[in-house]
């Protein structure tokens, strides 16, 4: 039949009226919905499916609307995104339309102005695997790890804790754990935290103002009377 | 006096309105029958020595008039049709089965503002649609409906057809030409070319059918085609038939051919700048050449009014109700009564959870249906336009929902493939069509009358 199709003129257009008319006579499944309401579970959101395009590719586009409506927090994102860019996307689903703006921005094809993922940058990694390599790539002395890699890099790279997780074969989220748990690791740079300061410092003159006010007289400002738990902060 | 303008005064407004037009109307009636009682005679007398002239202008208004209905069941049609081969449901909202929307979008397009652009020719902008209009329903004059229903048998109807036919393209033109709008040009030129390179194909491939035929008269080439259904045209001349609707697609600028109004490429075409009832005009008469050519090509090729086999055969049913006297008074108080209870019955029995007015409900309705049945089967056996009306407005609907059926399925052609497909296949095998169709009649009379 494929054969004849090309050399038939016309056949074509008998295959798609045959095709419309059938769809003609076939059962129509529209819900009038307004008056009619399909009785489902109250946490129904369909099916779920990931699905592909013609070339393979996922179609994905980390819209993140389903887990920002999956009823029982189930659906995290993560993986490679769609400019292929690894991110792990760790936290609250309440973040997730912050992330959802993010997502639209990328797929508009313009860079993402996010400082969000600046720690997401590659590093050079030599002075890691001479690290890993004199810690015998032993996942038991993790701190002495972490300790040597923030002393050669400044601060905690993703990369590199990628790096560690890989080499040493423990899991990622687990390294983050040792690293978060200590306070004299961090994940920034400390320029950054020197920023922060600065910012701290360079207050205005109406808050020395009010944080005298407030020292004169013993209660916080924009509050009446004294309350439970009101100390000046500053 | 003061009761009178206190109870003038009570009145709402409609009441003052239709206070005042009641003696005003019950004047203008007991004039008019004074006049039709004084003059009424001479005036009959004139109508009758004019009848051919009365019977064309009521033939031309009733005309006029079943087009708005036309185009409004084909809108319909088209918008439900596609939707349902859609997938989709389409309209369902006004009327039973969304069946008066397309009255509803006549009314909205009535009460939109009538809008001429600047810089438009004002004069030539207004009669461009009047013409477009004008044309399909002058088209409509010479199609004969039934045995007898028919405005004009013209012994040249088919000529005039094409001609008149040809008319809507000055109309489209003008629309094009006169919106000062470079869509609304291109629109107009494409009408113009398309209708005129198809023109040609199209009256090719009837001229076949006319040496066939011996006439260019669709009322006698209807009754040429009387009988079995295997004396319709079609089957003597299917090459032509199949031409004839291609190019009929083509006239009147129906997908895949719409190029006229491409909407996703010159935006609405000639009808860009129109706007309210003259854009209204456009689209109707776009439907009404649905109708007609669908009509024309039932009359050629299809038998127009003919049923496809001789039935009934003992073909007349002699029954006058006048001749029962007050016997049909009688019938037509109790029959109605009767076949209620009749038809009520057996529900009523059926099942002991309806109740007596639901029968008799169910009853009253089937028993006019049943009637409606009985009155229709007679109307059909013992009136033949009835008849011919039933079988040519259902063979044309047929057409018409192939022409939907077709919007439905087929993306538009490029101009230069409509161009070369008119030009270099439809012409030479309309041409062919006409030689091998002339060959054979000679061949056959030679044989038939000897050498």
């Amino acid at each position: 039949v494929s054969f004849l199709s090309g050399l038939v003129p016309g056949l074509g257009i008998v295959k798609g009226m045959s095709l419309t008319l059938r769809r003609f006579f076939e059962p129509k499944v529209t819900v009038m919905y307004p008056e009619v309401r399909v009785d489902v579970p109250g946490k129904f959101r369909g099916r779920l499916q990931l699905l592909y395009d013609e070339w393979g590719t996922l179609k994905c586009e980390t819209c993140f609307q389903c887990a920002q409506a999956c009823p029982i927090e189930c659906i995290d994102m993560g993986g490679i995104d769609t400019r292929g860019r690894y991110h792990v996307h760790w936290g609250a689903p309440e973040t997730y339309g912050e992330r959802r703006e993010e997502s639209a921005l990328r797929r508009s094809g313009r860079t993402v102005p996010d400082p969000a993922y600046l720690p997401f940058a590659p590093v050079d990694l030599g002075a890691l695997d001479t690290i890993l390599e004199e810690h015998d790539h032993d996942p038991a002395r993790m701190l002495s790890i972490l300790e040597a890699t923030q002393d050669a890099y400044g601060y905690l790279p993703v990369a590199a804790l990628k790096r560690i997780s890989h080499l040493t074969g423990a899991w990622y989220a687990m390294i983050y754990g040792t690293a978060s748990f200590y306070g004299h690791l961090r994940f920034e740079p400390p320029a950054a935290v020197e920023q922060a300061a600065a910012v701290t410092a360079h207050r205005p003159p109406e808050a020395d103002y009010v944080t005298a006010l407030q020292a004169a007289l013993g209660r916080s400002a924009g509050r009446a009377g004294q309350g439970r738990g009101t100390a000046a902060e500053a | 006096m003061t009761v009178i303008a206190k109870s003038w005064g009570r009145l709402t407004l409609p009441g003052k309105v239709v206070f005042t037009l009641i003696p005003v109307l019950l004047a203008a009636t007991v004039g008019l029958v004074a006049v039709i009682a004084i003059v009424g005679p001479s005036i009959v007398d004139i109508l009758a020595d004019n009848l051919p002239i009365v019977r064309f202008v009521v033939a031309a208004t009733v005309i006029l008039l079943i087009t708005i209905p036309t185009a409004f069941l084909i809108i319909y049609m088209e918008m439900k049709v596609i939707a349902l081969m859609n997938l989709r449901i389409g309209p369902d909202r006004v009327g039973p089965f969304g069946s008066l929307l397309s009255v509803v979008h006549g009314l909205k397009v009535l009460m939109k503002e009538d809008f001429t652009p600047t810089g438009a020719d004002p004069i030539v902008f207004t009669w461009a649609p009047v013409v477009v209009y004008l044309a399909s329903v002058m088209s409509l004059l010479v199609i004969p409906f039934a045995p007898g229903l028919f405005a004009q048998d013209l012994n040249l109807g088919l000529l005039y057809f094409f001609a008149i036919g040809g008319l809507s393209v000055v109309g489209l033109l003008m629309a094009g030409w006169s919106s000062y709008n470079k869509y609304s040009l291109l629109g107009g030129l494409r009408a113009a070319a398309q209708v005129v390179s198809y023109e040609i194909p199209l009256t090719l491939s009837v001229v076949g059918l006319i040496l066939l035929a011996g006439t260019l008269s669709l009322n006698q080439i209807v009754l040429n085609q009387a009988g079995w259904f295997t004396d319709w045209y079609i089957f003597q001349q299917p090459l032509g038939a199949l031409i004839f609707f291609i190019a009929a697609t083509a006239e009147a600028n129906r997908t895949p051919f719409d190029l006229t109004e491409a909407d996703s490429e010159i935006v609405a075409g000639f009808a860009t700048e129109y706007s309210g009832m003259r854009f209204g005009f456009f689209f109707f008469a776009e439907y009404v050449n649905v109708f007609i050519v669908s009509a024309l090509f039932v009359t050629l090729f299809f038998g127009g009014w003919n049923a496809p086999f001789p039935w009934p055969w003992p073909a007349t049913v002699s029954f006058d109700p006048g001749s029962l006297g007050i016997g049909l008074l009688l019938l037509v108080a109790i029959v109605p009564l009767v076949l209620t209870f009749v038809f009520a019955a057996p529900v009523w029995l059926a099942s002991s959870r309806i109740k007596g007015w639901q029968a008799l409900i169910v009853g009253f309705v089937l028993a006019n249906l049943f009637i409606m049945a009985i009155i229709g089967a007679w109307a059909y056996i013992g009136l033949d336009w009835v008849a011919g009306i039933v079988w040519f407005l259902g063979k044309t609907y047929v057409f018409v929902f192939t022409f939907v059926w077709m919007r439905g399925t087929l993306p538009r052609v490029r101009i230069d493939q409509l161009m070369d497909f008119a030009w270099k296949w439809l012409l030479p095998a309309s041409l062919l069509n006409l030689f091998v169709t002339a060959v054979a009649i000679v061949v056959f009379t030679s044989v038939r009358t000897g050498p």
